[in-house]
């Protein structure tokens, strides 16, 4: 076994690390936490505490997850810290214009530009009320593309609290798709 | 072919929780493929502008997110009103000082007028009959 082969191995090229997983981290935080500023710090702070406990690293689950493990709890201490402001934050949290005006395909006909700015919408608001722990499962599962016991591993749930969460997300989006119809 | 699955049963389809019945019900029912097929798209969509937003440079998005006069018109106001502060109690304390150097030298004047004898045309007189006594 080489020496990049083994869990520890795999952290040797730190910058590697951080070029590789940043852009994942950050999307997640920015998700998470709808303040641009915020996820910057807190994807900083996500490689700062990776670095340092890297010896723990022991390979048990992928890099990624461990790194996702470690976002999870971060924006976790971040929200309890700020619960009021958090909150209060998330239920103003405008879309903004990038996400907006964002379409799947190149040109669509005004039809279908309206259709999926509502249906985006309704799940952006619908994200909005989630609780913590159901946003979270939500983002790592339909933004993050994890599977369910990558997301179990990093929130620390185990696999069917994840998926009572991710129906119980996915029941938010139904609804709220039902009453923007 | 049996009912069609009820909204809850097509979001735990869509959230892999699935079982033979619904499995089957869904790929036999084209109603209730679309919803779900509706559902997953949303999601993707949603997943799509997430993608997009994240990707923005930081400079565009804070460009986007913080209008900066509007930040700068805030902190240049908020310097006028503290450098005011202390501007404004300056010339209140000026004008307090003023005003009771004023209110003293009144009191002074009616404090003369008072203590006078005569009524001040008289003086002289006054002046005159003393004079002659002495």
């Amino acid at each position: 076994m080489t020496a990049t082969e083994t869990p520890a191995g795999q952290l040797q090229g730190f910058d590697d690390v951080v070029r590789q997983y940043r852009p994942r981290i950050f999307r997640f935080m920015l998700a998470s936490t709808y303040d641009r500023d915020a996820a910057e710090s807190l994807t900083q702070d996500c490689f700062v505490r990776a670095y340092r406990n890297r010896e723990g690293f022991r390979g048990e689950a992928t890099l990624q997850t461990w790194l996702m493990q470690i976002a999870v709890n971060l924006v976790r201490d971040w929200a309890r810290n700020r619960r009021l402001q958090f909150w209060r934050r998330l239920q103003a949290a405008p879309q903004p214009d990038v996400v907006r005006e964002w379409m799947p395909s190149p040109d669509p006909t005004p039809e279908a530009r309206a259709m999926v700015r509502e249906q985006v919408a309704a799940v952006w608001e619908a994200a909005q009320s989630l609780s913590e722990r159901q946003r979270t499962v939500f983002l790592l599962r339909f933004v993050e593309e994890m599977d369910l016991l990558e997301i179990a591993a990093a929130t620390g749930m185990k696999e069917g609290t994840v998926k009572v969460h991710l129906f119980r997300a996915l029941e938010a989006v139904r609804e709220r798709m039902g009453k923007s119809k | 072919m049996s009912e069609h699955l009820s909204g809850p049963e097509i979001s735990a389809w869509v959230a892999g929780e699935r079982t033979p019945q619904s499995d089957g019900h869904m790929a036999a029912c084209t109603e209730c493929q679309a919803r779900a097929v509706r559902l997953e798209r949303a999601v993707d969509w949603f997943r799509g502008s997430i993608h997009a937003w994240s990707s923005l440079p930081a400079s565009s998005a804070r460009r986007r997110s913080l209008p900066a006069p509007a930040r700068w018109t805030l902190v240049a106001a908020t310097l006028v009103i503290l450098a005011g502060v202390p501007i404004y109690r300056n010339v209140e304390r000026q004008r307090a000082a003023e005003q009771a150097r004023a209110d003293s030298l009144l009191l002074e004047q009616v404090n003369a007028s008072l203590s006078r004898p005569v009524p001040a045309p008289l003086e002289p007189l006054l002046n005159l009959v003393s004079g002659e006594s002495q």
